[in-house]
C-alpha cells in the first residue's frame, strides 16, 4: 500500500512536468508580448527591450523552461503583472478559496447524487425515478454559468435569499487565517457568525458548479444499480429473506459504487476548471477568477501556477479514489 | 397427508420486447413432507422459473402468473405481500443456486453475509452476537474447514466448494421446511460435486428438511430424490418415482433423455440424440410442446391440452400415446 502510493507521487512529478511543458509552449504561440505587456503602454521600445532582457525573454523557450524549473524546485513560481505580487503567494490566497467551493460542491454533488441515482433504480421507471431522470438530464444540459446567473437573478436579486456573490460581506471581519477556507477558519476561531456567513455565500456558486455533476453522479449511480440489483448475489440476498431497503443501500450500494467513484474522481476534475467560469460570475476570489484576470492580460506565469496546482489536485483526488477502491473492495485490496 | 407445496395449474409468461413469452404451462406439482423431488429438464424448460415465482423471486414485471395457485401448508401463497412473501423465504422454504462463485456477493466478508441472513430469517429477533454463534455452529455442520477464519475471510478467498457450503449454511440456518437446490453442482467439479450432493442429503435428512433438486443431471436426481418430475419447455411432461422413470419410462422425451445417457460399459457406443430444437414460445399452441419433435406424435397431440395419465402407481405422463395405458391409480 505505501509501496503504491509511493509509486504514485513519483510517477505525478513526471506527469506534473509534461502539463508544465503544454501549458509553457501554448503560452509561447498565444499572441501578445509579455515584456510589453509588463512595462506597459507608455513605455519605450528601450524600457520594453530592458525588461525583455531582464526577464529572460530573449533566451529560447528552452532554456526558459529549464529555468523555471529550476526556479519551481526551490518554490519560485515567479511574479505576476498584474497583481505585482509573487505568484506563490496569490495562490496561497486564492487557492483555498477555490478548494472551498470545489469540495463543497462535490460534498453536495455526491451526498445528493448518490441516493437519487439508488432511488431512481429502485423505483425504475416510477415517478421517482422520472422526476430524477428529469433533473439529471436539465443538469447535463445547462450551462453552469448560464446557471450561476440565472440562480443570482432569481435566488439573490428577486428573492433576497442569498448574497450575490464573493466569500464573506464587505463589513464582515476576517477570521484569522488558518487553512484559507474561511468556514474551517471561522470555525476553529469560534465564529459562528461568521462561519453562517460563508456558508451563506458558498450555496449559489456550489448550486451552479455542481449541477452538472450531480447530474452525471446520478446517472452512472443509476445504470449501476440498476445492473448490480440484477446479479445473482442479490437474488440470493433476497431468497434469505432479506429486506428491500437494506438490499439497495448496502448489498447492491457497495458494489454499484465502485463505478461512480470513477465519475466522481473525473467530475472534480471538471469542477476545478468550472470554477474559471463559476468564480467569474459569482466575483468569487479564487484560482479560476485569477487565472482568468492573468490571461486577458497575457500574464503567463500565474496561469502556469494554477496549471499546475489544479493538476496536481486532480492528481491527487484520483490517487485518493483509487485507494477508496480498495477500501471497499476486497479484491482489489488483495492486488496491492 | 397434507402436501407440504402444492402447485396447480400454474402458468407464467413475460412481456417482453417481442412479444409474450410463455415460460410456463399449467404446472401441477405436489411435494409431501419429507419428500426429495427432483425436477429435471433442458437449460431453458422453466425449471428455477416454477419454484423462483411460486415465491415471489420473479420480478413482476416482466414476469406475469397468468394462472394457478401455489398452496404451501395448505395455504395460498401466490396473493401474499411482498412483506409476507418475504418473510416466508428463509424461514420456510430457502434456495441455493448453481453457481457459487456468483451468488455471494464479492464485497462483504462471509461472516458479514450470514449474520444478516440469519437476523432476516429470524425477523430481527436475534441479537448479532448471537446471530454469530448461530453462524458458526452451521458453518460446522456443513464441514466448511476452519469456521472462526473463514467467518472473516471474503469470498474471492474461498474456493467454489467452501463458497457452495457457505450458501447452503446460509440457506439451513433457520431449519426451513423445504429446500430448493437450485442445480446447486452444476459449477463445481465431479469430486467436490459428490461432497456436496452428500452434505445436502445428510442435512435434509437430518433435518427433516423436504427438497426440490433441480438438475438436467439425472444421475445426481437418481442420487439424492425418491421422485422426479421431468419438464420440457414449460410443462410436465412426466412425473414418477426414480426406479420407474429408469425402468419404464413412459413419455417420448423422458425415453429420449436416457438413451442420450452414456454407458459405463460401453463407452464406444454412439448416443441417440433427440432430433430438432426447443420450440419457439412466443407464440405456443396449446398442445403437446414436445409434438414437433416427438416420433410418436399425432395431430391430437397439437389440438388440445393432453390428458394427465396414470400409468403405474403414483406414476403420471402426458402423452396422448399412452392414454390407452391408464390404470385406476
Amino acid at each position: 500500500m505505501g509501496q503504491l502510493i509511493f509509486r504514485r507521487l513519483v510517477f505525478m512529478i513526471f506527469m506534473l512536468i509534461g502539463l508544465m511543458a503544454i501549458v509553457f509552449a501554448i503560452s509561447n504561440i498565444a499572441p501578445g508580448d509579455p515584456a510589453r505587456l509588463a512595462a506597459g503602454p507608455d513605455a519605450t521600445n528601450e524600457m520594453v527591450e530592458r525588461l525583455r532582457v531582464e526577464r529572460g525573454l530573449d533566451k529560447p523557450i528552452i532554456i526558459r523552461f529549464g529555468v523555471y524549473l529550476s526556479n519551481l524546485a526551490v518554490g519560485d513560481l515567479g511574479t505576476s503583472l498584474h497583481t505585482r505580487r509573487a505568484v506563490v503567494d496569490d495562490l496561497a490566497r486564492y487557492f483555498p478559496a477555490t478548494l472551498e467551493l470545489v469540495l463543497f460542491s462535490i460534498a453536495f454533488a455526491v451526498l445528493l447524487g448518490v441516493p437519487l441515482g439508488m432511488a431512481g433504480a429502485a423505483f425504475q421507471n416510477k415517478i421517482p425515478d422520472h422526476s430524477i431522470r428529469f433533473l439529471a438530464v436539465s443538469g447535463v444540459a445547462l450551462p453552469m454559468f448560464w446557471l450561476g446567473l440565472m440562480l443570482q437573478w432569481y435566488l439573490s436579486l428577486e428573492l433576497d435569499l442569498f448574497p450575490l456573490g464573493g466569500r464573506l460581506g464587505i463589513m464582515t471581519p476576517r477570521p484569522e487565517t488558518v487553512t484559507g477556507m474561511l468556514t474551517v477558519d471561522s470555525l476553529l476561531s469560534g465564529n459562528f457568525d461568521t462561519f453562517r456567513e460563508s456558508v451563506w455565500h458558498l450555496v449559489l456558486p456550489s448550486l451552479a458548479l455542481s449541477l452538472p455533476a450531480l447530474a452525471s453522479i446520478i446517472r452512472v449511480n443509476r445504470a449501476e444499480m440498476l445492473e448490480t440489483l440484477n446479479k445473482d448475489y442479490i437474488l440470493n440476498a433476497r431468497a434469505q429473506g432479506i429486506g428491500p431497503l437494506r438490499i439497495v443501500t448496502t448489498y447492491a450500494l457497495k458494489n454499484a459504487i465502485l463505478p461512480t467513484l470513477a465519475m466522481i474522481g473525473l467530475r472534480f476534475g471538471w469542477m476545478l476548471g468550472g470554477t474559471v467560469l463559476v468564480e467569474g460570475v459569482f466575483d468569487y476570489p479564487g484560482v479560476g477568477l485569477y487565472a482568468t484576470k492573468a490571461a486577458v492580460s497575457s500574464d503567463f506565469e500565474p496561469i502556469i501556477a494554477v496549471t499546475l496546482v489544479l493538476g496536481a489536485s486532480f492528481m491527487l483526488v484520483n490517487l485518493l479514489i483509487d485507494l477508496t477502491y480498495a477500501l471497499l473492495d476486497p479484491r482489489v485490496r488483495s492486488q496491492i | 397427508m397434507q402436501p407440504l407445496l402444492s402447485i396447480r395449474d400454474l402458468s407464467l409468461e413475460f412481456n417482453t420486447f417481442d412479444g409474450t413469452y410463455q415460460a410456463i404451462d399449467r404446472v401441477s406439482l405436489e411435494l409431501n413432507p419429507g419428500e426429495a423431488l427432483g425436477l429435471v429438464g433442458e437449460t431453458g424448460c422453466g425449471k428455477s422459473v416454477l419454484t423462483r415465482a411460486a415465491f415471489g423471486l420473479v420480478p413482476s414485471p416482466p414476469a406475469r402468473i397468468t394462472s394457478g395457485s401455489v398452496l404451501f401448508q395448505g395455504r395460498e401463497i401466490l396473493g401474499l405481500s411482498p412483506r409476507e412473501q418475504r418473510a416466508m423465504r428463509g424461514r420456510d422454504v430457502a434456495l441455493i443456486f448453481q453457481d457459487p462463485m456468483t451468488f455471494i456477493n464479492p464485497v462483504f466478508k462471509v461472516g458479514t453475509q450470514l449474520v444478516d441472513a440469519i437476523r432476516a430469517q429470524q425477523l430481527g429477533k436475534v441479537t448479532r452476537k448471537a446471530a454469530r454463534d448461530i453462524a458458526l455452529n452451521m458453518l460446522d455442520k456443513v464441514q466448511l474447514p476452519n469456521p472462526v477464519r473463514q467467518f472473516e475471510s471474503y469470498p474471492h478467498q474461498l474456493s467454489g466448494g467452501m463458497r457452495q457450503r457457505v450458501l447452503i449454511a446460509m440457506a439451513l440456518t433457520a431449519e426451513p421446511k423445504l429446500l430448493i437446490a437450485d442445480e446447486p453442482t452444476t459449477a463445481l467439479d465431479v469430486t467436490i460435486q459428490a461432497q456436496i450432493l452428500d452434505l445436502i442429503e445428510r442435512l435434509v435428512q437430518d433435518m427433516g428438511i423436504s427438497l426440490i433438486m433441480i438438475s438436467h443431471d439425472l444421475g445426481v436426481v437418481s442420487q439424492v430424490c425418491s421422485r422426479v418430475a421431468v419438464m420440457y419447455a414449460g410443462q410436465i411432461v412426466e412425473d414418477a418415482p426414480v426406479a420407474q422413470i429408469f425402468d419404464s419410462p413412459a413419455h417420448p422425451y423422458t425415453k429420449g433423455l436416457l438413451a442420450a445417457v452414456p454407458h459405463p460399459f460401453r463407452p464406444e457406443d454412439r448416443l441417440d440424440g433427440i432430433p430438432g430444437s426447443l420450440p419457439n414460445l412466443y407464440n405456443p399452441h396449446t398442445g403437446c410442446r414436445f409434438a414437433e419433435r416427438c416420433p410418436l406424435a399425432i395431430n391430437r397431440c397439437v389440438e388440445a391440452r393432453v390428458a394427465q395419465t396414470f400409468v403405474g402407481p403414483q406414476h403420471m405422463v402426458a402423452c396422448t400415446a399412452c392414454e390407452g395405458a391408464q390404470i385406476d391409480a
